[in-house]
């Protein structure tokens, strides 16, 4: 259930980067602010159990937050399977028993939660990581590129054989931005910098990814960067000297020696003012779902580690400012595929729908997405 | 490819064969003696899980890895009694003792999930190592990786030379002629079951304590259905048994290295991979007499003395 969970997450994307790409067709829309009955209940359903120390795990952080910055009583329902039935039964229950702001919290429930939407019009719909939109729905997930970039910036800075390995599960767009974002923060620091990539197929096998982490090393690079998030890859990387970057939570603890810094989830910053929104009567819901990022502060960088030279601190905190205000994106032209076809001209730089239909590996990477 | 990226290719192949490999020796001496047993990816989940508590708690990987075997061996003595004593239908118990298992590990390693611990570390043998080619696998592996060797060398040695091996095998192939010369039909299978169970726990353990250092739900990601099919390839011959799980281990740990070396492969495809070749073993091997030859002929049958014709 788990690995359904975790291909979902990210296969996800892909529908929602159909929506997105309508965007550029569709007229807009004026939608109408979603009026909730009654006093605010909250639930979460998620997929699989939420201490899994990743994806639920930060989630539920998100929750806690929510909780205590809130003060709403919310309710919690784990390891529902990604079926419309079983999603469909759980949300029926809660709906009945006066919940009317429901969060779900994985790809798999895109469909269920749209048809709930359609029979609950009265009830607010959250989906992270879904690829559905209605009135009362809204799919979220954040920009987790824009941290990988700066995570590569710091990595880079630590690479004496200027070779970087990244772990990824399998080659869909939110895992490949992630690793081109990083190749690219490297190469903002170093030009010549090789970023080997590498899918290992599956969302949760440790041993697997230990075996790629190794894998990666021995071909003499001086950082794992996994974004996946079982500690194999870091185990292999700390026994062998090297340094590491975590993703989802953060993964100091794995690696005390050579961590440098995780790119983690502040779930909070979407959901405390989206549901705050909801009960006070503005709530627009995106009908091309919320796609939020530094900027909001969903996304992030934990603190760098010693490790990081004060130069290249200096240059991360330069351009998270710049990638905050607005006025630089990590996919500005001129953006080279591997294969050395243009995939953005200088002076431009990626939208949101290529962005989500980001299916190549840029120049730098040693990797295949096929 | 050069020599030190075979090397280094073949030194990692153990750590991805050694857990089939004790599941599938397990398998081979539980079904030598006619019992299906299906449940061995929870045996793999529960030992991989109590190696990984065990060591959280009391800081010792023997304690740990002690503890991975006995949960194994725990669980399938219950799956023992199940389709021994009360004579439940192997394959639907089979397939219950994996659910339990499975479940059981995720509710028990509810608080050690994710926690990494020091692990097993390898040998040090110092120059022989070095031996290009074959130094990593031979001289540079973990103390259970040789342990594991050794064991499937004494299960080899129990089943095909000692005289328990002889009754083993003769309550496998034909229970009632067994229970007539004397032999006590229950007890050598549940021994078979419980040691099954134990192997499987030793290779779960293998997997937290010297593969990964850490334990997740669901890490044990299908294995024991590998070694499953590898029982078939290896005819059930704890030898042969060796040969396959090291195919598989290579298939596995080539898998990264190409791509880590640039090597423009689809990813998809090469994912595929083990599991097309589980499928060719078992075609190869049901096409071959000597797999008919060698299947014990009571596998799967439940016996009481009752029932003797």
């Amino acid at each position: 259930m788990k690995t359904r969970r975790h291909a979902s997450l990210h296969l996800a994307c892909i529908g929602l980067l159909a929506s997105t790409a309508l965007l550029a067709l569709a007229p807009a829309q004026a939608a109408e602010a979603f009026k909730l009955a009654g006093k605010p209940k909250i639930a979460f359903i998620y997929a699989a159990t939420v201490k899994d120390g990743g994806w639920n795990e930060s989630i539920d952080n998100g929750r806690q937050q929510v909780a205590s910055e809130l003060g709403y009583p919310i309710a919690v329902a784990e390891s529902i399977p990604e079926e419309s039935t079983a999603l469909k039964n759980a949300i029926d229950l809660y709906v009945q028993r006066g919940f009317n702001i429901i969060v779900t919290t994985s790809f798999g429930y895109s469909d269920g939660v749209l048809e709930a939407a359609k029979k609950y019009p009265q009830v607010a719909f959250l989906a992270a990581s879904g690829t559905t939109n209605a009135a009362n729905l809204e799919s979220f997930y954040p920009r987790t590129y824009q941290a990988w970039y700066l995570a590569g910036i710091a990595a880079a800075s630590v690479s004496p054989n200027k070779t970087l390995g990244m772990l990824g599960g399998f080659p869909v767009a939110p895992v490949n931005w992630d690793i081109n974002g990083f190749a690219l923060g490297a190469q903002s620091v170093d030009p010549t910098i090789k970023t080997i990539a590498l899918y290992t197929n599956s969302w949760w096998d440790p041993a697997k990814e230990s075996q790629a982490a190794k894998s990666i090393l021995e071909q003499n690079a001086d950082v794992i960067a996994n974004n996946l998030s079982s500690a194999g890859p870091f185990t292999a990387a700390e026994k062998a000297g090297k340094a590491s970057v975590g993703f989802q939570l953060d993964m100091s603890k794995m690696a005390p020696k050579g961590h440098l810094t995780s790119v983690v989830f502040h779930w909070d910053k979407y959901l405390v003012p989206t549901i705050r929104k909801i009960v006070d009567g503005s709530w627009e819901p995106n009908q091309y779902g919320a796609f939020p990022g530094l900027a909001e502060g969903v996304v992030d960088i934990t603190p760098l580690s010693d490790k990081v030279p004060a130069e290249a601190r200096a240059k991360i905190e330069a351009v998270r400012a710049q990638i905050i205000a607005g006025s630089f994106s990590p996919f500005s032209g001129p953006l080279f595929k591997q294969n050395g076809e243009e995939a953005v001209a200088a002076g431009a730089a990626l939208d949101d729908a290529a962005i989500w239909n980001m299916d190549y590996l840029v120049k730098g990477t040693v990797g295949s997405v096929k | 490819m050069d020599i030190a990226f075979l090397g280094s290719w073949l030194g990692s192949v153990p750590t991805a064969a050694i857990p089939l490999l004790l599941a599938s020796v397990g398998l081979i001496l539980s079904e030598r003696a006619g019992v299906v047993s299906l449940g061995v990816e929870g045996y793999l989940a529960m030992g991989a899980m109590a190696a990984a508590a065990v060591t959280l708690e009391s800081g010792s990987l023997v304690l740990g890895i002690a503890a991975g075997v006995a949960a194994g061996a725990l669980l399938a003595l219950g799956f023992g009694i199940a389709v021994v004593l009360l004579r439940a239908e192997q394959i639907l118990a089979g397939l219950a003792t994996m659910a339990i298992g499975l479940g059981a590990a995720g509710l028990l390693g509810r608080d050690y999930v994710h926690r990494t611990f020091e692990g097993v570390t390898n040998v040090d043998l110092g120059s022989l190592a070095q031996v290009p080619l074959l130094g990593q696998l031979l001289f540079a592996q973990d103390p259970l990786a040789y342990l594991a060797i050794l064991l499937t060398l004494g299960g080899w040695w129990l089943i095909a030379r000692s005289h328990f091996g002889l009754r083993l095998r003769a309550v496998g192939e034909d229970p009632a002629t067994a229970d007539v010369a004397g032999v006590n039909v229950q007890l050598h299978q549940l021994f078979a079951v419980t040691c099954c169970g134990a192997l499987g726990g030793l290779g779960g353990a293998y997997l937290s304590a010297v593969a990964s250092n850490v334990w997740v739900e669901n890490m044990v990601a299908g294995r024991g259905w590998i070694a499953l099919a590898l029982v078939i390839f290896a005819r059930w011959d704890p030898l042969r048994a060796i040969l396959g799980a090291f195919l598989f281990g290579a298939v596995e740990a080539l898998l990264p290295r190409l791509q880590a070396s640039g090597f423009d492969a689809p990813v998809y495809l090469m994912g595929m991979l083990p599991y097309a070749l589980t499928i060719v073993v078992l075609v190869a091997a049901s096409c071959s007499r000597a797999r008919r030859n060698a299947e014990p002929a009571a596998l799967g049958q439940s016996y009481i003395r009752q029932d003797r014709r």
